[in-house]
């Protein structure tokens, strides 16, 4: 009895004791908690970190905007062991300029300029807005000598072998369709022919027929030759690199296998390509290049029938840069470049700390007064015929079809007249009513517009 | 005998006068009882008139609080209809400019669908 008597007390003592204990390491640690968790963390649980530096604010200077009255498009110099060419720039937008006149104008293909601006309303953009001109390009891996095209850049490149320092000229080209591939590998330039025939290929013939448009078997130089007014044959039989009367096809899949040029480019490169010059046709949408120490990459949407391949080998060649470098690629910049595939040189690795140097400078080209073969549109007259192609409420839409009208080659001219709520296309104005009744034609063939024919205004 | 009778006038005689002693001193007590007591009724009577007079006023300001209870419960009855009115007219609003974002959004896809299409089209012209 007295034993349990004396445990209990015993144990209340201990109680009392732990109690105490208990409470007193609760005040300190209360105490210590109070200059903040993390140091009394620091303190009781894991030694202190050393201080990280303090962050050093960078200020950023604005960037100087340069105004330009002309940019570089076509001829550029190549430095030693540099692989990139050119420069990026911008323009401002103004009320009714579209993206394909501006491309045209700076010799950039349909494709670079909606790649380089997305978002934008190629035919209908916002004024005021800022276009950016990708005139800066990769070199293709390839031998630098001869023509060498870029089909998933949709571009061509021209190595002039007689220069003292080595040059490139450089222009936008239209390419086969999907059904209807430019061909790849390497020849070279058989012939050259000045106001080519186009002798149209069977399939071809059969294809128009088809849509109701049969073409001849040979269609003279003229507006409606769709090889323009110079060809360079290949010697893969049956491909060109021509011209075109349809200028806003460049930089696109538009072809039956040839390359297309602006009329204006294909007049220079007529003139400096001799005939044998080595033709190499390759297919790299990604593309990596060094100018300064700086590592760039390039990015085009690919074709479908890229080599699967083609992707890895890339990754390797950037594991290998990164391999001989002290320093870390910044691969979440590969990861971006790879998803927008704006086909625009961005600069991926320093290869010396430093290099980039950032935009020291942007270009700003100041805006011509006129596009270089933007479509002009004739004078209204009472007189004349005009096709009605369509009748809308959305006033974008119409300036939309307008445009692009305007942009058929050979030139459809077109306007939007707008009438109460209502926006009509009228196309014309037409000499007579066969032009009228042709440009109906080509409108239900080409564009699956139904036109009306608008008869002139008779005077009494 | 008339010893017995003597003493027994002395006793009766002192009992007399000393019954006598204890009524005045009764009767101070009770005269100073009585003047306590009328002090407290008045006191008590005061407080009475006090507390009337405070009963009025209470109970006018008892009406009047209750006159301004009243008009308090009619505002906040009329805000409160007010305010479902204007929740009620709130929601008619958010639903139609939900409705009205559809409309836009519904445009805006037609606007875009429009577009590819005409893109289409367009690319499809730019063919030999």
């Amino acid at each position: 009895m007295c034993r349990i008597i004396d445990v209990s007390i015993l144990s209340a003592g201990l109680r009392l004791i732990v109690l105490f204990i208990f409470i007193l390491s609760l005040l300190l640690s209360l105490l210590l908690s109070l200059p903040g968790c993390a140091v009394s963390k620091n303190v009781l649980v894991m030694p202190l970190p050393a201080p990280s530096p303090p962050v050093e604010k960078i200020e950023r200077p604005e960037i100087p905007v340069v105004l330009e009255e002309k940019i570089e498009s076509n001829e550029f110099s190549v430095a030693k062991e540099a692989d990139v060419i050119g420069r990026l720039a911008f323009i401002m937008l103004e009320k009714g300029d579209t993206l394909p006149d501006i491309a045209r104008h700076f010799s950039l293909g349909f494709n670079e300029i909606s790649a380089a601006n997305p978002g934008v309303d190629v035919w209908v953009p916002e004024a005021e807005r800022r276009i950016i001109l990708p005139l800066s390009f990769i070199l293709p891996d390839a031998i630098r000598k001869g023509i060498v095209i870029n089909l998933a850049a949709l571009r061509l490149f021209h190595f002039k072998e007689d220069s003292k320092s080595p040059a490139v000229s450089t222009y936008p080209v239209g390419i086969g369709t999907e059904e209807r591939p430019s061909p790849m590998g390497q020849m070279y330039v058989e012939r050259k022919m000045v106001r080519p025939t186009w002798h149209v290929p069977a399939s071809i013939s059969e294809d128009h027929r088809k849509k109701g448009d049969p073409l001849p078997a040979k269609v003279l130089p003229g507006p409606l030759n769709p090889l323009g007014e110079y060809a360079l044959y290949l010697s893969k039989s049956g491909y060109l690199i021509h011209g075109t009367n349809k200028p806003t096809s460049i930089g696109l899949r538009a072809t039956n296998g040839c390359i297309r040029l602006y009329p204006e480019d294909i007049k220079k490169l007529y003139e400096n390509v001799p005939i044998k010059t080595p033709v190499s046709i390759v297919n790299q949408p990604y593309l990596i290049g060094q100018r300064d120490g700086v590592v760039y990459m390039e990015v085009h949407a690919p074709l479908e029938n890229l080599d699967t391949d083609e992707l890895d080998k890339i990754y390797a060649k950037l594991k290998n840069i990164e391999k001989k470098s002290t320093r870390k690629l910044d691969w979440k910049k590969v990861e971006t470049a790879l998803a927008e595939a704006r086909g625009i040189p961005v600069p991926i690795f320093e290869i010396r700390q430093g290099n980039i140097k950032g935009d020291e400078k942007i270009t700003e080209v100041k805006r011509p007064n006129k596009f270089y073969g933007k479509p002009e549109i004739p004078e209204q007259k009472t007189e004349a015929w005009y096709v009605l192609a369509a009748d809308l409420r959305d006033e974008i839409e119409a300036k939309r079809i307008a445009a692009i009208i305007n942009h058929q080659g050979p030139q459809i001219p077109a306007r939007v007249v707008s009438e109460s709520d209502r926006y009509r296309v009228i196309a014309g104005p037409f000499n007579n009513i066969r032009e009228a009744k042709d440009a109906a034609k080509r409108l239900k063939i080409d564009l699956e517009i139904e036109g009306i024919l608008i008869e002139p205004v008779r005077k009494r | 005998m008339k010893k017995r009778f003597w003493v027994i006038s002395i006793l009766l005689l002192f009992a007399v006068t000393l019954a006598g002693c204890a009524t005045t001193g009764d009767l101070e007590k009770v005269q100073a009882q009585e003047k306590q007591t009328s002090v407290k009724a008045e006191q008590a009577l005061q407080a009475a008139q006090d507390a009337k007079a405070a009963a009025a006023a209470a109970k006018t300001d008892t009406a009047a609080q209750l006159e301004k209870a009243n008009a308090a419960a009619m505002k906040a009855a009329d805000a409160a209809a007010r305010a479902e009115n204007a929740l009620k007219m709130a929601d008619e609003r958010a639903k139609l400019a939900e409705e009205r974002a559809k409309v836009a959004e519904e445009k805006a896809m037609v606007a875009e669908e429009n577009a590819k299409k005409t893109d289409a089209i367009f690319q499809k012209s730019m063919k030999k």
